[in-house]
């Protein structure tokens, strides 16, 4: 059975984009348009990895990733982020997120920014799925 | 004060016995035995009071009577006359004797002449001290007067404001070197020339010419700002305030003062415009995001088209070129508002109709909105017709607002509602029009209401430049109009925007 990729993005065309890029190479898409809905399905569905956007409307991409990691159930599921913020911004809101009295949590599997190529994204995703 | 006096008669003994009775009474007596002599004597020793005998050989006491009144006027003489001479008794009064008394020459009647001659004497002198005092006080008074009007006129002359005051026909007396800049007019073109409704904006000038006479006490117009044109013909911003001058319940004139705006609407205009540079380049990494999720959504779209023409797949290809299509709407979005936000514009007012520019900006969004199951309801109020504005403004702003009200409904999870988005035109005066966009969607919070004019804050995730409220705000802003909000969570939102406007057909 092909492994199962849950894409979370508010936005239609990033969805689009994911999705068919998952598609073609051999794997199942899931899709969530907020970070809610996202952790539903997530606790659902338990996909094999998640490719998460982190600004979006509702719960945002920051508080999905950390429910995610401080739960025994879930924590063990990779995470990709993809978004339009860089790389040390959401690690210093999740250091700040920390430091407020939450739990410690590790950094993502994979971090990149959008714009990214296709052929990037089905290699990070091969290697996170291992 | 001893009097001094001089005693003239050619009868030695009448003189001594005269002269020791006077000295008795404490009067320093100086005598003469001819009018010669009597003369000489005064010369010298000046006395206030000369008794002279009226038949003398060689001068007479009435020659010398005329020379001393030529000499002295304020002297007094009293004439001493025998029987009979009534008639040169008068002569001597009507040359200007104080008195005459009668041969023999009795206590009583000499005591009586020389005090009134001593009354007239102190009332003369009074009379002088007094004249003297007036033309001192006269004269400082006046100095005094000459300095505050020179003060006045000076204090008037340097100052940086306008002034300009007039008499009460409302004909311009004053005209300071300010007026001059503001005016473009020199003092001497205006001053005793002109009345202030052939300079002053009609409204200003009305304000003045029409106020009557009801008024009581001096009736102060408050600040206001209003625009002067220069002869040039170029506008000048000034801020206005001026005052009835009032005697009684009679007017006497007026006076308006007119301070220069154009440095301080320079200045606010120069440090706007520097602040929305700043907010641009602070919200660098905002704008950064956004034209991140962009590329990646072109790379999404080629990648997608790549794959229809490469598979043959017209399912594929045609989402992959809408996504290009959208992508390039959202280019030009972000990049239009960053435009139209950096970019310094005056406003352009023609001769428009905001009631059919409201209707065009309805239908505009009307299937989109349609098709989400949102209602747009117009309310235009009739009595809006062709007026001044600039439609440039108008549209973009409407438009923003209703793409806005719209999607407040769309995102709105209460799904029992049936959304409306209304847009209302009412003409508030004679100088502003309300534009009202009211929809029932999600409302905002307080959160969300405090960042609505922040840069680069959207709260449509993809959707959103995050900068359109700016945007509208900037072009309401520049339209000297102002932009309200009332919201409810829950309920929905109002936005109010509202536009001054000039008479149409006024071409300048």
């Amino acid at each position: 059975m092909s492994k199962r990729v849950l894409v979370v993005d508010d936005d239609p065309d990033v969805r689009l984009f994911n999705t068919t890029v998952l598609e073609e190479n051999g794997y199942t898409p899931l899709e969530a348009t907020n970070g809610e809905e996202g952790l539903e399905i997530i606790r659902k569905e338990l996909p094999d990895l998640v490719i998460l956007d982190v600004m979006m409307p509702k719960q945002s991409g920051i508080r999905l990733y950390r429910e995610l990691k401080t739960d025994k159930a879930l924590k063990d599921i990779p995470v990709i982020i993809l978004s339009g913020i860089a790389e040390k911004t959401f690690l210093r809101s999740q250091n700040a997120l920390t430091e407020f009295g939450g739990e410690q949590v590790p950094p993502p599997q994979t971090y990149i920014e959008k714009p990214v190529e296709p052929d990037e994204l089905a290699s990070v995703v091969k290697k996170a799925l291992g | 004060m001893m009097n001094k006096l001089l005693l003239i008669d050619d009868e030695p003994d009448i003189l001594k016995v005269l002269s020791m009775s006077l000295r008795a009474d404490g009067y320093q007596v100086h005598t003469a035995l001819s009018g010669a002599e009597g003369l000489e004597i005064f010369e010298t020793e000046h006395p206030q009071i000369v008794l002279t005998d009226i038949r003398m050989p060689g001068m007479d006491g009435i020659e010398v009577l005329k020379r001393i009144k030529d000499a002295s006027e304020n002297t007094e003489v009293i004439i001493i006359t025998g029987h009979g001479d009534l008639d040169l008794a008068i002569e001597a009064l009507q040359n200007g004797a104080s008195d005459f008394i009668n041969k023999p020459v009795r206590g009583l009647s000499l005591e009586i002449a020389l005090k009134r001659a001593e009354e007239k004497l102190e009332i003369r002198e009074k009379l002088a001290a007094y004249t003297q005092n007036l033309e001192k006080e006269v004269r400082l008074a006046t100095r005094e007067l000459l300095r505050k009007s020179n003060f006045l006129s000076r204090l008037i002359r340097s100052s940086n404001d306008g002034i300009v005051a007039t008499d009460r026909d409302f004909t311009v007396i004053v005209f300071n070197p300010g007026a001059e800049r503001i005016f473009g007019r020199t003092a001497e073109d205006v001053i005793n020339r002109v009345r202030i409704d052939a300079i002053f904006p009609g409204e200003i000038a009305g304000i003045f010419m029409n106020a009557g006479t009801h008024l009581e006490g001096a009736e102060v117009v408050g600040w206001r700002e209003t625009t002067i044109q220069n002869v040039d013909g170029s506008p000048i911003p000034v801020g206005f305030s001026g005052a009835l001058l009032m005697e009684e319940t009679q007017v006497m004139g007026s006076v308006a003062f007119f301070q220069d705006l154009r440095e301080i609407k320079r200045l606010e205009k120069e440090l706007l415009h520097s602040e929305r540079l700043a907010a641009i380049g602070q919200t660098v990494a905002g704008l950064t995001h956004g034209i991140k999720n962009v590329l990646h959504g072109f790379k999404g779209g080629s990648y997608l088209v790549d794959l229809g023409i490469g598979k043959g797949d017209s399912e594929k290809l045609t989402s992959g070129w809408d996504m290009v299509k959208r992508n390039i709407a959202r280019t030009s979005d972000l990049v239009m508002d960053l435009l139209t936000y950096s970019k310094e514009r005056e406003p352009e007012f023609e001769d428009c109709q905001p009631n059919a520019i409201a209707a065009d900006v309805a239908e505009t969004v009307k299937d989109t909105a349609e098709e989400n199951g949102v209602a747009v309801v117009t309310d235009f109020d009739p009595g809006i017709g062709t007026v001044r504005m600039d439609p440039h403004i108008i549209h973009p702003s409407l438009l923003n607002l209703m793409t806005n009200a719209i999607d407040a409904c769309i995102f709105d999870e209460d799904t029992s509602k049936q959304w409306q988005v209304r847009l209302r035109t009412v003409l508030e005066d004679d100088r502003v029009i309300l534009l009202e966009v009211s929809d029932n969607g999600t409302g905002m919070t307080d959160e969300v209401r405090d960042k609505l004019f922040a840069s680069f804050f959207s709260t449509k995730g993809h959707r959103g430049t995050g900068l359109g409220m700016l945007v509208t705000q900037k072009l309401i802003e520049e339209h000297n109009g102002t932009i309200d909000v009332s919201t409810q969570p829950g309920k929905g939102s109002t936005f109010s925007v509202r536009l001054p406007f000039e008479v149409a057909g006024n071409d300048m």
